[in-house]
């Protein structure tokens, strides 16, 4: 077995936590703009969350990261809640949070990036996660000393992405990753990264506004529409559903 | 000929002494957003507890040490006291910038109230002169440019070697995402201060073996010269700094050497302000 | 009793110059560290103007000018003096700087004029200063060392104080003020609305530096010496600080500081100095100045407001026919009872006639990426037509491009048949096409009335000119904008909250604002965008009758919105846009069957 395969197996074990949204109610102050939403993603499974703008996904995910605050309901990652934890606890407690925008250090370079991503590890143990990263994604490899903000939009995503898995968090939530990426780039993006990280046995929740790229890939999908929950199955029941279509077009559903 | 090589020499002091407060001040600002103008008087207070050591019988280099370990608590302090509740609290970067005034007045008049208005000094000698490419320097004075090229060697080092350093300019880039990467930031940005008050005591002893006798109010001309030398190469920039110490350092005495003396700090001045003016990120960009 | 005269020439130097510098900082939001240069300036081109030539008095002073003129000329060159001193500082303000540094610069160039003049001799008589400045009026009958003569120049300095204080409110008061607080509140937003900013913050510079000319004119012409040591930068700090704790904006605040800090402070430095002899001499100023920087800190964490916070203004609006007639209110509260939404159809499509507003292939690029790539569009007069697509489609930048507050790289925009590629933002807002914005753009410390007046264009009291004439030369054209303002405002039923201030309403109520704000520059063409952002359904309905009403009454309104829902019900035709290119336009119901639209939502 070579290293890495070693270190996915050990940590196997740590990536058995589910993650959890019960009842989660949040907003930027005044009224809540999300309502009693309840999301779960199991180990191993990609998640999706869609919906129209303005339906509260991203607050959702903000939410879940400590990012807003949670006025009612809980979150919880395995056993431990983390509902409303700092940023730097979430980060311990295995949750890897990937926004949509502001997501590297622009000034820093590629591997400094990674380096941060890591900061929580034992130093030793710094080197072989860069390297598992690269394979994961090997486009950045070559930019090691290139500094963040010189790169393309997709490059930068794999970076982001990247700098979250060297923590190799039980939990991996994306908030609409495929924004302002090309659609050949987008589908590498979600067909091949985020499917490779629920394979390696991460939970993962995406948010994303291309609905049908990312029903592809996931092996759930809850729909959002007006800060509340309206429907959720999997990509097949959902594509078959009329409402699945009228709710992204502003219908009433039913 | 001379004349030239002499004052070139001055402002390599000049320079030196600068570099090490001008780094320190654009990483205040670089990591914390805050202008912080009460840097120069956290240099009196070092270049005042150097006196104070020097006078209980040490020599002027323990009481450097003495110095650093004093503004950094007392830099830390202004943060955990004065600076960070204020920026809890949401204030505008105005406020800041005023508030610092205020603690840059408590600072300096309260050490002038204690000191008195006389012009102090420290018991050293200077050692011998040294002949070095046409320059006449004295000891203490290469001593003083060897301490800052080891500050900036160390800086850097810290900037892109150690994990702390990486921390500082990632919490500087973006905050949230420090935080997200599991840093802490308000640990992270303690430190900041602690450390750049310890420049700060250093720059101010440094600042006062060189000029010789000082009082409460020394520093306040040169807080311009930092400021000029700070957005001259970017404000939150740490080679920027390093770059404008040295341009303003030089600027500034090799034109003494031909207008008049009492005029040498208008370069300085005129710099900053057309910098302002044409390209407030300065030379090398703001924030690395 | 000379030291009670002493004391009242300090009040009224102090009040004038805090009131200066009240307007400057509390009103109009421009920091000037280096205030005090004005006030020196002014002494000193008073004391020059008033002196003989330099070679009388034994000749031990050197300086320019010498032309001994009588009162009160030289006070009045000295706030001309003051006034144009502020003319190069522009530089400063101009520029999209941050506050912090535009403040830090216009420290450093207090301190580089203040070392200037220490050192140069011929023109200041350097650091030695000036001395045996005349007294006004000695040369006529009055004895100069009469205590008549000393309350008279008390009594005139307090004059002079309140003759500042009416000038400055008149100022604050106008509509010219009004729009000083706005770009104080929010300079981007003030910018967006037309305001010059740099003419308006050299305004300030220049007025505050005038009236600080002025008391430096009162001050030094009393005591008869010109000092630059007296005009270091930290004495900026002090008026600062008799500025904030009096209250910033208010001017009465600004006087009471005055009183309290500079005048305050001398005094009971004094009166302990008095009576303690033995203390050692640089003890009490350096404490004075430790007290100083102690009750900046402290009034700003406790109460930066001021002791006399600035005072809202409430405007009453002119009588007029019943108020029965305006809609009920919407809820700020989601789901009171239903009142029924006034159930208004989207108008009627006009019949045919030319377009108000068409683009021709217009299209934005960003390096390689086109935000917006060949668009044609037509959209007609009097419709309230939708733009809709998915994030990313480009809807936000094509408003840009016909707002004018971004650049076309290609193709053409015609409004009322003239092509307006080429023209800017601000004077396609003043040929009627308006827009708004997506983030919160509310001016928090003004009233919602006032942040309807503000919007006025061209209103008389609005200029720095208007606003010295008074309230009689604007008030016409304010009363006729109040009432604009309040028929608007109980068109959107808000009339409750006419005198609250913009910050204090909920989310839906300031996006209100906004709508009502851009009406009053009473366009031809309204630009939304996403007008109903985080606003409450019931709400979003009201906006919604409102806006159709208004094209009802003429107007053309184009807006761009997610809440897919509302175009249902009041947009016709709706525009969508896809991977910036337009996809198909029609309404709601057609463009839901069409499958390519259908897959650009869920594609995305």
């Amino acid at each position: 077995m070579s290293d890495d395969q070693r270190a996915l197996s050990d940590d196997q074990r740590a990536l058995s936590d589910d993650l959890r949204a019960d009842g989660v109610t949040a907003g930027y102050g005044g009224d809540p703009v999300i309502r009693e939403v309840t999301v779960r993603a199991e180990p191993g499974t990609v998640v999706s969350v869609v919906g129209p703008n303005g339906s509260g996904k991203s607050t959702l995910l903000k939410a879940m990261t400590g990012v807003l605050r949670v006025t009612a309901g809980r979150v919880f990652v395995g056993d431990r809640e983390v509902t409303n934890l700092p940023p730097e606890e979430m980060a311990r407690a295995g949750v890897g949070y990937v926004p949509q925008t502001d997501d590297v250090f622009a000034p820093l370079t590629v591997r400094e990036n990674l380096e941060m991503g890591g900061y929580l590890l034992h130093h030793r143990e710094i080197p072989h996660r860069v390297e598992y990263v690269l394979t994961v994604f090997p486009r950045l490899a070559g930019m090691l000393r290139r500094p963040a903000g010189r790169l393309s939009g997709g490059e930068r995503k794999m970076l982001a992405m990247g700098r979250v898995l060297m923590l190799r968090p039980a939990v991996f939530l994306l908030d609409e990753p495929t924004a302002n990426l090309a659609p050949a780039v987008a589908s590498v993006l979600l067909g091949e990264h985020v499917r490779h990280l629920a394979e390696a046995g991460a939970a993962v929740l995406i948010v994303e506004q291309r609905a049908r790229a990312v029903l592809a890939i996931s092996d759930r999908t809850y729909v959002m529409g007006g800060g509340e929950l309206r429907m959720e199955g999997t990509p097949a029941e959902l594509s078959a559903s009329l409402d699945f279509v009228a709710s992204f077009l502003g219908g009433r559903p039913g | 000929m001379s004349l030239l090589l002499a004052s070139v020499g001055f402002g390599l002091i000049t320079a030196a002494v600068l570099a090490i407060a001008a780094v320190g001040f654009t990483l205040q600002f670089a990591v914390t957003d805050v202008l912080n103008l009460a840097f120069a008087a956290v240099m009196t207070a070092g270049a005042f507890t150097a006196y104070l050591v020097n006078q209980a019988g040490y020599s002027v280099w323990v009481g450097l040490a003495a110095a650093m370990v004093a503004c950094a608590a007392l830099s830390a302090g202004l943060n955990y006291l004065v600076y960070a509740p204020f920026q809890r609290r949401g204030s505008a970067p105005i406020t800041l910038v005023i508030v610092s005034l205020g603690m840059a007045l408590i600072v300096e008049f309260g050490i002038a109230s204690v000191a008195g208005g006389i012009d102090v000094s420290y018991q050293m000698s200077q050692g011998r002169t040294v002949t070095i490419g046409g320059m006449l320097l004295s000891t203490v004075q290469l001593i003083i440019i060897a301490i800052s090229v080891v500050v900036m060697a160390a800086v850097h080092a810290l900037l892109r070697y150690t994990k702390l350093g990486k921390a500082m300019r990632a919490t500087a880039a973006n905050r949230m995402l420090a935080r997200g990467c599991g840093i802490r930031a308000s640990q992270v940005i303690a430190l900041t201060w602690a450390l750049t008050g310890a420049l700060g005591g250093l720059a101010g002893t440094v600042f006062a073996i060189d000029v010789g006798s000082f009082n409460a109010s020394s520093t306040d001309i040169f807080l311009i010269l930092i400021l000029a030398a700070v957005f001259l190469g970017g404000p939150g920039n740490a080679y920027g700094a390093m770059l404008g110490a040295l341009v303003i350092g030089l600027a500034t005495e090799v034109s003494a050497a031909y207008i008049e003396p009492d005029y040498k700090y208008v370069v300085a001045f005129v710099a900053l302000l057309a910098m302002l003016a044409v390209r407030p990120t300065g030379l090398l960009g703001a924030r690395a | 009793m000379y030291y009670l005269i002493i004391l009242l020439v300090y009040a009224a130097v102090d009040a004038i110059a805090c009131l200066g510098l009240s307007q400057q900082f509390g009103v109009a939001g421009v920091t000037n560290f280096g205030f005090i240069i004005f006030q020196a300036a002014g002494a000193y081109v008073a004391a020059v103007l008033a002196l003989p030539p330099d070679t009388a008095d034994g000749g031990f002073q050197t300086y320019i000018g010498g032309l001994s003129l009588p009162f009160p000329l030289p006070w009045i060159g000295a706030a001309v003096a003051g006034g144009v001193l502020a003319l190069p500082f522009t530089f400063l303000v101009g520029r999209r700087l941050r506050g912090d540094f535009a403040a830090v610069g216009l420290l450093v160039t207090a301190v580089l004029l203040n070392l200037l003049v220490m050192n140069y001799r011929p023109l200041f008589n350097g650091d030695a200063g000036l001395a045996l400045v005349p007294t006004p009026l000695r040369q006529t009958m009055f004895v100069t060392t009469s205590n008549a003569y000393q309350y008279g120049y008390a009594a005139a300095g307090l004059v002079l104080a309140a003759a500042v204080y009416v000038f400055v409110r008149r100022i604050t008061e106008s509509p010219y003020g009004r729009t000083l607080r706005a770009m104080r509140d929010n300079d981007k937003v003030a910018d967006s609305l037309g305001k010059n900013l740099v003419a308006l913050r050299t305004g300030a510079l220049v007025t505050g530096g005038a009236i600080a000319g002025l008391s430096g004119a009162v001050l030094v012409s009393f005591i008869g010496v010109w000092s630059p040591a007296e005009w270091s930068y930290a004495e900026t700090i002090v008026l600062f600080t008799a500025v904030i704790i009096g209250g910033a904006g208010n001017h009465a605040g600004a006087v009471l500081g005055a009183v309290l800090v500079p005048v305050g402070f001398e005094e009971v430095t004094r009166f302990i100095s008095n009576n303690n002899p033995n203390l050692p001499p640089n003890l009490l100023p350096s404490l004075q100045w430790v007290a100083i920087g102690l009750l900046i800190t402290v009034f700003l964490w406790l109460r930066p407001q001021g002791l006399l916070p600035e005072r809202r203004r409430m405007i009453r609006a002119p009588a007029r026919s019943p108020a029965a007639q305006a809609p009920p209110e919407p809820p700020a509260e989601p789901a009171v009872e239903s009142a029924p939404a006034p159930a208004a159809r989207a108008p009627v499509p006009a019949p045919v006639t030319e377009p108000i507003l068409r683009t021709s292939g217009v299209s934005k690029a960003f390096g390689g990426v086109h935000a917006v790539a060949g668009v044609t569009i037509a959209v007609g007069r009097g419709t309230l037509t939708g733009l809709i697509g998915p994030n990313g489609a480009g809807k936000s930048t094509l408003l840009s491009l016909l707002a004018g507050t971004a650049k076309a790289s290609a193709g053409q925009v015609i409004y009322q048949g003239q092509d307006v590629t080429a023209v800017p933002a601000y004077r396609r807002a003043r040929a009627g096409l308006v827009r708004t914005f997506q983030l919160a753009s509310e001016f928090k410390r003004l009233t919602v009335l006032e942040n309807l007046l503000s919007a006025v264009p061209s209103h008389r009291g609005d200029t720095f000119a208007g606003a010295v004439a008074g309230r009689r030369y604007w008030r016409g054209a304010e009363d006729l904008a109040i009432g604009r303002a309040t028929e608007l405002i109980e068109r959107f039923g808000l009339a409750r909250h006419a005198n609250d201030y913009a910050g204090d309403l909920s989310g839906g109520q300031r996006r209100l604002v906004e709508i009502m704000r851009a009406l009053m520059t009473e366009p031809s063409m309204l630009l939304l965008d996403e007008p109903m952002a985080g606003v409450h359904p019931e709400l979003a309905r009201r906006i919604g009758a409102a806006l159709v009403g208004l094209c009802q009454d003429g107007m053309t309104i184009l807006m761009v919105e997610h809440e897919l829902s509302i175009m249902d019900e009041f947009c016709e035709p709706v525009i969508v846009m896809a991977d910036g290119a337009v996809l198909a336009e029609g309404t709601m119901a057609e463009l839901r069957d069409r499958t390519e639209v259908v897959e650009a939502y869920l594609v995305g």
